[in-house]
């Protein structure tokens, strides 16, 4: 188990990785980031991951979702003022990436999984300013933060 | 965790579990729910370490307790 500091760096360095390209760090890179051996960044990467409502892709040390993003594509595009380079994991998810970007339009669009057309919210900061449709509901098989492992598939 | 474009549209989905319909709300009350200080706080230096602290817990039980009214 790494130290608490160095899990507070590695949360920061992945996380901040996500947030300005829209992709996550190697555990190579985030060795040479962090300043660590290649064979403690391969752990941190899964207790990172094991700390989250995240996954690495099965059977790899690959990160392929770092909540709110996901770094293989979903249906939710997240665009912020306007440039589209991010995926949420989940719709919910997608609703709290703006906390990530202050004072940033941050506009989410997806497609309905009942009938394929488009769904868009646009939100800063606190307030939502799009909507489309009015009458768009959340809803969720599983539980929120709830068995690991059915993550991927809720 | 997904979004419809209504009641009916995620009732009609074919993974739609009636056991998790208390889940079924308008997306502002999912936008309320996720403005919980847990997602706020997760650009923080050190936020692995504040979800251990008693603020952090406090944050997550109150979003478990949210995510499940």
């Amino acid at each position: 188990m790494s130290d608490p500091g160095l899990l507070d760096r590695g949360y920061a360095e992945v996380l901040q990785r996500c947030v300005a390209t829209g992709q996550a760090p190697h555990y190579t890179e985030l060795a040479a980031s962090l300043g660590i051996s290649l064979a403690d960044a391969r752990s941190l990467v899964h207790e990172l991951v094991a700390l989250t409502p995240g996954w690495v892709h099965p059977g790899t040390d690959l990160l392929a979702s770092f909540p709110p993003f996901n770094l293989q594509p979903t249906q939710y595009r997240v665009s912020i003022d306007g440039d589209q380079r991010w995926f949420a994991q989940c719709g919910f998810e997608a609703l709290a990436i703006r906390w990530l970007f202050p004072g940033k339009q941050v506009r989410i669009e997806a497609p309905c999984l009942c009938c394929g057309e488009p769904l868009v919210v646009e939100m800063t900061d606190e307030t939502i300013t799009t909507i489309e449709p009015e009458t768009m509901v959340g809803y969720t098989s599983a539980e929120v933060g709830g068995d690991a492992a059915s993550r991927p598939f809720r | 965790m997904n979004l419809f474009r209504s009641e009916d549209h995620a009732r009609n989905w074919d993974r739609y579990d009636e056991a998790m319909t208390s889940s079924l709300r308008p997306v502002t009350d999912w936008a309320d729910i996720f403005a919980n200080r847990y997602f706020r706080e997760r650009g923080r230096p050190d936020f692995v370490s504040w979800t251990r602290s008693e603020t952090g817990l406090s944050a997550f039980a109150e979003l478990r307790r949210r995510a499940r009214s």
